[in-house]
């Protein structure tokens, strides 16, 4: 009896100090000098252009990954071809280089004037870099391995007899994925997608790099809240913050609302 | 409609899992493939249904060669071992799926998933889910989608492997009525004897991806082709070289010409059967199969020493022992 409260204790006492007070307190502060002077903060052109952008970013990303991922995973559980291991390996890659890594990559590929076909896209007129096709290009780098991971092993566990039957049945490749193996990785793919947009929504780095964070231009939220906290408006630091982590909740609100009791076992 | 298999070969990696198979199964006909696991009768199964593709020879269903159709294209109905339900669709949803993607009128699907349901003993369970089912109430909803489209044959795969014996013995008889209302040419896999000599008219005994024989059940059992057949399909036990049926042995209270001298070591009685363990006069044991009624007037008892004496007609010469 005493062991499993000893237990409890523990786990919730390390999920409050690591996660739960640090986040508390960017509520306390961001409503310290009350809710109208939070809400000001967060709706001037400049914050309402970085949630735009931020919005924008998570609207390009995250479809585009999630088709990625399922055809990823598709092809990784499904098919045996030549260096799938190293396919599997390489879609982690966001996980294991650091988002400011990324961000020279991207520099390295796309800069316009030494870029590696950077120049040739500048002579077409296309900027890449400190303009929003370079700043959604690092989002989708860095959210790219959460569909797939998720997939992967909801894929596995169907196992192919369903899809084997559909075909039996007069089904062809296409309406058997979307009538048999869709439907039946859909909670695997929501709950990617969740996690892909909560990374979208926070990323930092990567986008830091490649954005040149011209205000009210090139500016995503996060970007937002790091250039008030330098300019000393902590108010609009936490209160921008705020929106954000509300943001992200709201997506796992969503997902929790729409996913039916029989699948949450 | 009937399928002929001809000079059929498939290896997976080194394996083989079929060497030159050749079949003809009827139409309309209830054939069992039976042998022991990795013998070959899934695939086999599978290479008809297009799941599997031969590496060399033809498959042909209803006189139409169909070694190059994907298993769409093949109007074949399969039932898997483990059900392959559609968890995320209701039964009725399930049974419908063949003429849904055939875009069937929905009044025409309404109809034959009633009557599909009503066939297989599921009317009520319509709006259920499978996970809300028993195995046996899983497999005849797969049973009842396999046959909403009206296949051309029929397959399954150890139908009733997965399930508890007595619900295996209850679908096994359904499926043998089954059969005989809806006339459909029937193959099904299994490793169990017992069940393809209840169910089949047709047996085809398959090991290491070869044909031991084809035959009905009462062939296969007096007539095995070899040893292999022999024992697989039923017991056996030797005598004087021969290996022999354990109920095809007189048991004698006195000697007579070609009796072996035997001593009784146990006397088992199992209902209706006498089970007798014997050692014969040269050290090697055996064991006959009797009624409780000749047990009875024998008066076998332990220790007692009899002669034993096989039925000239049966019974094989053991070869390699």
């Amino acid at each position: 009896m005493s062991s499993r409260y000893v237990l409890r204790f523990l786990a919730l006492g390390y999920l409050a100090l690591l996660l739960g007070i640090p986040v508390g307190l960017v509520f306390v502060n961001a409503f310290q000098d009350g809710f109208s002077a939070a809400w000001d903060a967060v709706t001037t052109p400049e914050a309402q252009h970085a949630f735009y952008l931020t919005l924008v970013m998570v609207a390009v990303a995250v479809p585009l990954n999630t088709i990625f991922g399922v055809l990823a995973a598709l092809a990784i559980v499904r098919q045996r071809f030549p260096g799938r291991a190293l396919f599997n390996a390489a879609i982690d890659l966001p996980f294991a280089v650091s988002p400011v890594v990324v961000g020279l990559a991207l520099l390295l590929v796309y800069g316009s004037r030494d870029g590696w076909i950077g120049e040739w896209l500048a002579e077409q007129g296309i900027r890449v870099i400190f303009s929003t096709p370079g700043m959604i290009l690092a989002t989708m780098f860095v959210s790219l391995p959460f569909v797939a991971r998720e997939v992967i092993p909801v894929l596995r566990e169907i196992g192919t007899e369903q899809e084997q039957a559909a075909a039996t049945l007069g089904a062809g490749p296409m309406q058997t994925f979307f009538r048999v193996t869709l439907p039946a990785i859909r909670w695997g793919v929501a709950y990617g997608v969740v996690l892909t947009t909560a990374r979208a929504l926070g990323e930092f780095g990567a986008v830091s790099v490649v954005s040149g964070r011209i205000s009210g231009e090139t500016q995503t939220a996060t970007l937002f809240v790091e250039d008030r906290f330098e300019h000393f408006d902590e108010t609009g630091a936490y209160a921008a913050s705020v929106v954000l982590a509300v943001l992200a909740l709201g997506t796992l609100l969503v997902m929790n609302v729409i996913k039916p009791k029989e699948a949450q076992t | 409609m009937s399928i002929v298999i001809d000079s059929v070969s498939k290896r997976f990696g080194d394996f083989v899992a079929l060497d030159d198979v050749s079949l003809e199964v009827r139409d309309g006909s209830l054939t069992a493939l039976l042998g022991p696991s990795g013998g070959g009768k899934s695939t086999l199964l599978r290479v008809i249904a297009g799941l599997e593709s031969p590496d060399t020879g033809t498959v042909e269903i209803a006189g139409k060669n169909a070694t190059q159709d994907p298993p769409q294209r093949r109007n074949v109905g399969f039932v898997f071992q483990h059900y392959a339900a559609f968890k995320h669709m209701t039964v009725a949803k399930n049974v419908a799926f063949g003429l849904t993607i055939r875009k069937r009128p929905k009044d025409e699907i309404d109809e034959r998933v009633d009557e599909l349901l009503k066939l297989v003993h599921l009317d009520g369970f319509a709006h259920r889910y499978p996970s809300q089912l028993s195995g046996g109430q899983r497999q005849r909803m797969a049973l009842a989608r396999a046959l909403a489209v009206q296949p051309r044959v029929l397959l399954l795969d150890e139908p009733f492997g997965a399930l508890d014996a007595t619900v295996r013995k209850e679908l096994r008889a359904w499926l043998r009525r089954l059969h005989d209302e809806v006339h459909v040419t029937t193959v099904f896999v299994t490793h169990d004897q017992e069940e393809a000599m209840e169910v089949a008219e047709q047996i085809v005994v398959l090991n290491d991806g070869r044909i031991e024989q084809v035959g009905s059940p009462k062939e296969l059992y007096e007539q095995p082709a070899n040893e292999f057949v022999m024992g697989f399909v039923g017991p056996i036990s030797e005598l004087s070289g021969r290996s022999i049926r354990p109920h095809d042995v007189e048991i004698l209270l006195e000697p007579r010409d070609g009796a072996a001298e035997a001593a009784i070591d146990r006397v088992l009685h199992l209902g209706f059967e006498v089970r007798v363990e014997l050692t014969i006069a040269d050290g090697e044991k055996t064991w006959v199969q009797t009624t409780r009624a000749e047990a009875d007037e024998l008066k076998l008892s332990e220790g007692q020493t009899v002669w034993l004496r096989a039925d000239a007609d049966r019974g094989r010469e053991l070869v390699n022992s």
